[in-house]
């Protein structure tokens, strides 16, 4: 079920909110399970029973380490055992196929294909149960000892099919205990609205212009360049509207969720972009793979491997697809090149380090959009003029003008611009007595604007279910 | 100030939200969509093969789009936003210029115009070689052949469809009957041509196949409001219009046999004038095999018709000089079929289609 639909808003989400609020405390995380579980159940039934298979493996390896911590080779045993096993079912789910594929394209043989469904948000609530199992072998968290808070942790709704990644130890105390209140409700429905307006308002509208260029028969140098800003700022709206509704929902039933993205194209290096752009993903990475490979606590050349390794992970658990890995591979090389040369000349000048991050940034989701590297390849020589392309076309002024302004909302919506502005009303006497009628007007008339998108149209995918 | 402000929040937020929740859930639900003309979805069935297929939820997303409260409204709301608030130059691929609503047909799609040109084609070959008929075909342009170009929206290649329908099927006379045209002869919210406006076109077409051409036709107005096509896809505020059908003594006596259903009457359907297309009062709307019989004619010619709704409202005006028109949708009747409805036997042709319909050919037979 998508946030983004008429089922959830106005069917699921009301029956939720009505069951939560009448539940006692005590049951308030089974409520929250009972939902998470027909909420997953709704897109895909027949997956709810490896959801719960990977949670009771989660809660049991968790309690085996724990309770074999004195003894160092049986706890780790157990926690090789966990993770062996929450990998091995990503990997059947999510890469079998393209091992296979690839197997038989160097073999020359003719494995078949194993052809089974990704689960919607397995990448997701793996990360979830690893970083569980791994934090309670380092003792950093105690093991949960009640199989219902452990699994509303990992099945939890609002962040189980597209994250953020919520780690266990930042949520643990709130699913013992957590508050709820006037002022977190408000501003958890303000961030789920807003959310809901980026998804809706813009990610799907952006979504919809790079469908019409993919389909286009008129590509021009700069309908290549206009569909590959478009594609960026559809993957950060679509993203960060999904993680805004996430931390909203969150808010709503008493969680604290971390922020995901922090306006990532106001980056003036791709070293700052990665922090800035999926940091529960990027912050995984660093204290689950990074680290324990040595991180730059190492040699030259083992740091480099390590940074390899951590960008290919990186880019293979996006999507199992060779597009996937190369464009990890890419932010790999571009990161190396900062950090041994590039970053300290970055810092020479604004304006050119922000227009170098926003190319590459650009150049890097025509990677991750592309079906093979043969189109990833012609697309980005065609928009640097590679080819027969003319300059121009009519379809391009066309849908220029068509999006222009949904374009520079995005842009805009992309800076921390009006955040400032909305806290600069905010703070003055008289700002802060209009915001008081003007601001839930607003959210109202966004919320009512999102649901006549939604009725009117049936384009909704959501991008990182695939993931 | 900050207490107030979140309890003011709340307030109206929660007011908005329960009302379309409550509304969403026990408002009656609809049948039918006036403004879409189509059927909306009810409430699934449940069952453990839905459930597990997935059909269930699928269906159930659609029954709460379709019947969420005052839909139409929403749906206005969100052209209004996407046309006017946003700028964007089309909704749903409708757009408006000089108060006419028209549909972006982009682009030339070659292979439809041929693979419609080639069943022309077969249908020549299959009845019409041998029998000595004159053979005429003419294209009804889309109203973006008037208004696209001019107001820089996309636009098929209309002179490429002209070239490549004549390369095609030099079997049969062209006739041109763009010149006679202009958006004024269209409805602003419809698809279609205005009966009362194509008379310059029936007499090129009546002059062209060289039959006798009557001008003398009373209008008469249907007084339901009419709302056409595009009105319900672009869901923007368009003003209702008048639809005018034109009558004579000739038309008056004509008799009409719809083939489909045995049922014999005039040319115009006052039945379907007060249905969901009022259009459809023109010869019965889309019907495969249709006659229309003149019996006041003085030739003894008769005019074979393959048309589509465009030939509905036009066939009227030819009838002035044919004792019989038979009106062909190859659309709902398949071609290599014809020979057991029709008798082919050196009667006139007329093979009449809109751009739209050549460039969406995949539902000719």
């Amino acid at each position: 079920m998508l946030f983004s639909s008429t089922p959830f808003l106005y069917w699921f989400l009301p029956c939720v909110l009505v069951l939560y609020i009448v539940t006692p405390r005590r049951l308030k995380n089974a409520t929250l399970l009972l939902s998470s579980l027909f909420f997953y159940g709704w897109g895909e039934p027949r997956y709810v029973i490896w959801m719960i298979f990977a949670i009771v493996m989660g809660y049991m390896f968790g309690l085996l380490i724990e309770h074999f911590q004195n003894n160092a080779h049986l706890a780790k045993l157990f926690l090789v055992l966990s993770v062996t096993s929450s990998l091995a079912m990503l990997g059947y789910f999510k890469y079998a196929d393209f091992f296979i594929q690839n197997f038989n394209a160097v073999t020359g043989l003719s494995v078949p294909l194993l052809k089974v469904t990704l689960p919607i948000g397995i990448s997701f609530y793996t990360f979830q149960i690893l970083s569980y199992t791994v934090d309670v072998y380092r003792r950093e968290v105690k093991a949960q000892k009640n199989i219902i808070d452990l699994a509303a942790y990992v099945a939890l709704f609002p962040q189980l099919i597209a994250g953020p990644i919520v780690r266990y130890s930042d949520v643990a105390d709130q699913l013992k205990k957590r508050t709820h209140s006037v002022e977190k409700t408000v501003l958890g429905m303000r961030r789920f609205v807003i959310g809901l307006g980026k998804k809706i308002m813009i990610a799907n509208q952006l979504g919809e212009l790079c469908s019409v260029f993919r389909n286009s028969s008129e590509q021009s140098v700069l309908f290549f360049w206009l569909y590959a800003v478009a594609y960026s700022l559809h993957v950060y709206f679509d993203f960060s509207g999904y993680s805004d509704m996430a931390i909203g929902l969150g808010k709503i039933f008493g969680f604290d969720f971390l922020e995901n993205f922090n306006y990532p194209f106001i980056s003036k290096s791709i070293t700052e972009f990665w922090r800035r752009w999926h940091m529960s993903l990027g912050s995984w990475f660093r204290d689950y793979v990074y680290i324990p490979l040595g991180g730059n606590r190492v040699c030259v050349p083992r740091h480099l491997f390590n940074i390899f390794v951590v960008w290919m992970l990186t880019g293979l658990w996006h999507g199992a697809a060779w597009n996937f890995i190369v464009w990890g591979l890419y932010f790999a090389i571009l990161l190396i090149v900062e950090k041994v040369w590039l970053l300290k000349h970055l810092k020479n000048s604004r304006i050119l380090s922000h227009i170098y991050v926003v190319i590459l940034a650009v150049v890097s989701f025509v990677i991750f959009d592309a079906t093979s590297m043969g189109q990833a390849f012609s697309y980005i020589g065609a928009m640097f003029g590679v080819g027969e392309n003319p300059l121009v076309s009519a379809e391009y002024f066309y849908y220029l003008r068509s999006y222009f302004v949904i374009l520079v909302i995005a842009v805009i919506g992309a800076t921390p611009i009006p955040k400032k502005i909305i806290n600069g009303i905010n703070q003055t006497s008289l700002g802060g007595t209009v915001m008081t009628i003007v601001e839930p007007l607003a959210i109202s008339t966004l919320l009512i604007v999102c649901t006549a998108y939604l009725v009117d149209g049936s384009y909704n995918p959501f991008l990182y279910f695939r993931f | 100030m900050k207490q107030y402000k979140n309890i003011i929040s709340i307030a109206v937020v929660a007011l908005v939200f329960v009302s379309l929740t409550l509304t969403a859930w026990f408002l009656p639900k609809k049948d039918f969509s006036d403004s879409e003309r189509r059927k909306l979805e009810q409430l699934p069935t449940m069952s453990l093969e839905t459930i597990t297929n997935g059909s269930f939820m699928t269906k159930f997303e659609s029954f709460t789009q379709d019947q969420f409260p005052l839909r139409d409204t929403f749906r206005s709301l969100k052209a209004f936003t996407a046309y006017y608030a946003l700028g964007q130059l089309d909704n749903n691929g409708i757009y408006i210029r000089d108060g006419y609503a028209a549909k972006i047909e982009y682009p030339l799609h070659e292979d439809s115009v041929t693979h419609a040109a080639d069943r022309f084609a077969y249908v020549y070959n299959q009845y019409l070689k041998e029998t000595g008929s004159k053979i005429y075909f003419t294209v009804a342009p889309d109203k973006g052949y008037f208004l696209a170009e001019e107001s820089n929206y996309l636009h098929m290649d209309y002179e490429n469809l002209f070239a490549l329908m004549k390369e095609r099927m030099d079997f049969a006379e062209y006739i041109d009957i763009t010149g006679t045209l202009d958006i004024t002869d269209y409805y602003k919210t419809d698809t279609h041509w205005r009966q009362e406006k194509i008379l310059e076109t029936a007499k090129k077409l009546a002059e062209a196949m060289g039959i006798e051409y009557s001008e003398h036709y009373t209008e008469h107005a249907l007084e339901n409001p009419f709302y056409g096509v595009y009105y319900g896809q672009a869901s923007l505020p368009l003003p209702a219009e008048t639809i005018y059908y034109l009558r004579s003594d000739t038309l008056d006596h004509c008799i009409v046999t719809n083939h489909e259903n045995g049922t014999i009457g005039g040319i115009y359907n006052m039945d379907k004038a007060t249905g969901k297309d009022p259009y459809e009062m023109f010869l019965s709307g889309p019907v495969s095999l249709i006659t229309i019989e003149n019996p006041s004619c003085k030739t003894a010619k008769e005019l074979i018709m393959f048309r589509d709704s465009f030939g509905s409202s036009i066939a009227p005006l030819l009838a002035e000089g044919y004792e019989k028109i038979t009106l062909v949708d190859i659309r709902y009747l398949r071609v290599d079929q014809l020979d057991k409805f029709i008798e082919f036997d050196g009667q006139d042709v007329l093979f009449l289609y809109s751009t739209h319909i050549l460039n969406e050919s995949g539902l000719l037979t």
